[in-house]
């Protein structure tokens, strides 16, 4: 409880987390819903053909929850890949974890203490992104004049823990990675790389080599879009970096995939932690 | 709790319970007793540890700190004091060998929360000021946030307390080590060339502050690799070389190499001379035909003599005290292999 206390106070006063959490409700919201609603509304074209309410549609509150979580299997799982690689790999880097491994606290309870605390943190950038896509749609359907519906409470609390649950598992990759590395640079770009390139390349190849789509079924991104999927989300365009391509998956079995590398992320961590010797900063 | 309490002590309570029956007494003896087995805040017992399988770091260190002494652990840069630190602190796992730490296992909770630590550099979250690195180790230490001041204060870093530990001076940096060092008012002092990189004022500030928390029943294990620095401060001292304790004892006893120190001429006669003579150890020649000579002082008159009736000039002969930091030279170098 008391080191959980301190890596609370190591998260909350690292400005760089904060950075993060605009950047992430900043990014989601624009590429949500600013962006979409301005092609709308300056895209006369649009209008009357269908394709334009479409287009709005999927702004309007009663969509929240397929509009919204678009976001969090491969961009918001970016961002809290950072700020997970940044708590642990900084350890590393400051040597910090000769002062930590000296109290009283065991290595084990602290490196639990970090993860429930980074699980924590992770409860705003959820929350806070709803409530701003929330914002936004209310504000759109009342520009509007649409009606004013809010989305099933059920489907908004799946929503919600589906988000968490799928930033929890790129913040244990960071941590996962940042121990492996013992530090913050390769694990950063060694996150991002896999989730921007190899990722993508293997999603993208595997509807041609069919290694490669059994492959892509236990990739992170992979089985996150599938577990939104799952929650009656629409998915993104092919384009763009955070474009989905690959094979779909089932929700319960997307949901036990993320799941299982959860628990190995955290569970190989924890086992290197406890056993690897603590020299000085590296 | 009181000062270590040896055998011999023991032995005497023993005699003293002999002779008075008393209930109460035996408790006070049991008590005693319970002590007795922890007089030896620190031991180890062939401690090795191996980075890689050329790096032999520690090579079989066997030591010894008892309760309440200032203890200098000292030797040349890469000769394993930090990781002979890190491990009876379980932060690294030692090959072979085992230690024990208060009684308990190095690196247990039951160890660390009465030992404090300050390992090399200090190392802290650069973001966060000095006041909230306290805290947070206070937090992993379970200990109350209401002994942060004081430390500082301890420390005379009260009034920078509130800036970030990135805008430090290295003096503070290690002030603030130091401060951490004390949260728990621990037992034991671990510290690990606490003067590094400091100034010289900074270094007698830190002196002074040492010597001061070695006072009365805590323990300070301090390493350096300057004989100098620990000469004012410890009541016992260990030379390392190689991974290895090499030479152990108190200041006088370390001190006690004196030398007869002679000028003469010619010198290769007067060497080829002494060797032959028993009691005489080892000769250094310097210059100017000055040569010192490893041997009793009480033999000064025996040698001049030996010297000047086989027709050697003997133009100074006197006994030299050697310093702490000469005594830990020649122990070093000597035992370099040659060439
Ligand atoms: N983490 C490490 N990996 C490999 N070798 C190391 C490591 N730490 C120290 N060494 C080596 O072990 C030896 C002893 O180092 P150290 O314990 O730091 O000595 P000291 O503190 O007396 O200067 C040195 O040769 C050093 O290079
Ligand atoms: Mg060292």
């Amino acid at each position: 409880m008391d080191s959980l206390m301190a890596e609370l106070l190591l998260l909350r006063k690292r400005v760089g987390n904060w950075v993060l959490l605009g950047f992430w409700l900043f990014m989601a919201v624009l590429f949500s819903y600013l962006l979409p609603y301005y092609a709308y509304t300056s895209d006369l074209n649009f209008h009357g053909r269908g394709v334009g309410v479409v287009l709005l549609i999927a702004l309007l509150p009663q969509n929240l929850v397929a509009n919204i979580t678009n976001s969090f299997p491969f961009f918001g799982g970016t961002m809290v890949l950072i700020m997970g690689a940044l708590a642990m790999g900084s350890e590393y880097n400051w040597g910090t974890l000769t002062p930590v491994f000296t109290q009283r606290a065991g290595r084990l309870k602290v490196f639990f203490a970090k993860i429930l605390a980074l699980a924590i943190a992770l409860v705003p950038f959820v929350l806070l992104v709803f409530l701003l896509a929330f914002l936004a749609s209310v504000s759109i359907s009342w520009r509007e004049g649409q009606p004013i519906e809010l989305p099933p409470l059920w489907d908004l609390l799946r929503a919600l823990a589906a988000g968490w649950f799928l930033l929890a598992v790129w913040a244990a990759f960071g941590v996962f990675l940042a121990v492996l590395s013992r530090g913050t640079a390769l694990a950063i770009g060694l996150g991002i790389i896999y989730g921007l390139v190899i990722e993508g390349i293997i999603s993208s190849f595997g509807r041609q080599i069919d290694l490669l789509k059994q492959i892509s079924t236990v990739l992170l991104r992979t089985n996150g879009y599938s577990l939104i999927s799952s929650l009656g989300v629409t998915l993104p365009s092919e384009a763009g970096p955070g474009g989905f391509s690959g094979e779909s998956v089932s929700g319960t079995q997307a949901a036990l995939v993320l799941a299982g590398c959860l628990l190995v992320f955290i569970a190989v961590s924890a086992a290197v932690i406890r056993r690897r010797d603590v020299s000085g900063a590296s | 709790m009181g000062i270590g309490y040896d055998c011999f002590e023991t032995a005497r309570l023993l005699r003293m319970t002999q002779r008075i029956h008393r209930p109460g007494i035996r408790v006070y003896l049991r008590l005693k007793e319970s002590k007795l087995t922890e007089s030896h805040v620190i031991q180890t017992r062939e401690l090795r540890k191996r980075y890689r399988p050329d790096i032999m770091a520690v090579d079989g260190l066997s030591m010894r700190v008892k309760r309440g002494e200032v203890y200098g652990f000292v030797g040349p840069n890469g000769s394993g004091k930090t990781t002979t630190l890190r491990m009876l602190l379980g932060l690294v796992r030692p090959t072979s060998g085992d230690c024990e730490m208060l009684g308990e296992a190095p690196g247990s909770p039951e160890a660390l929360g009465r030992i404090g630590a300050l390992m090399e550099t200090p190392a802290f979250y650069p973001y966060l000021s000095g006041r909230d690195n306290l805290r947070v180790l206070a937090r992993h230490a379970s200990v109350s946030y209401d002994r942060i001041d004081p430390v500082l204060a301890e420390v005379d870093l009260t009034r920078r307390a509130d800036y970030r530990f990135k805008s430090y001076s290295l003096g503070m940096k290690q002030r603030l080590g130091m401060a951490a060092a004390l949260l728990k008012d621990p037992e034991l002092l671990i510290l690990d060339e606490p003067t590094n990189g400091l100034d010289p004022a900074g270094m007698a500030e830190m002196r002074d502050l040492i010597r001061n928390l070695g006072h009365g029943e805590r323990t300070v294990l301090l390493s350096s690799h300057l004989m100098g620095e620990l000469e004012q401060i410890c009541d016992r001292i260990g030379v390392v070389k190689d991974g290895r304790i090499i030479r152990e004892g108190t200041l006088d006893e370390l001190r006690r190499g004196e030398r007869l120190k002679l000028r003469a001429e010619p010198v290769a006669e007067a060497i080829a001379l002494l060797k032959k003579l028993a009691g005489v150890g080892k000769i250094d020649a310097g210059d100017g035909g000055i040569l010192m000579i490893e041997a009793d002082p009480s033999r000064a008159a025996e040698i001049n003599r030996v010297l000047v009736e086989a027709g050697i000039q003997v133009s100074e002969l006197c006994v030299v005290k050697l310093s702490l930091e000469s005594v830990f030279l020649s122990l070093t170098e000597e035992a370099e292999p040659l060439g």
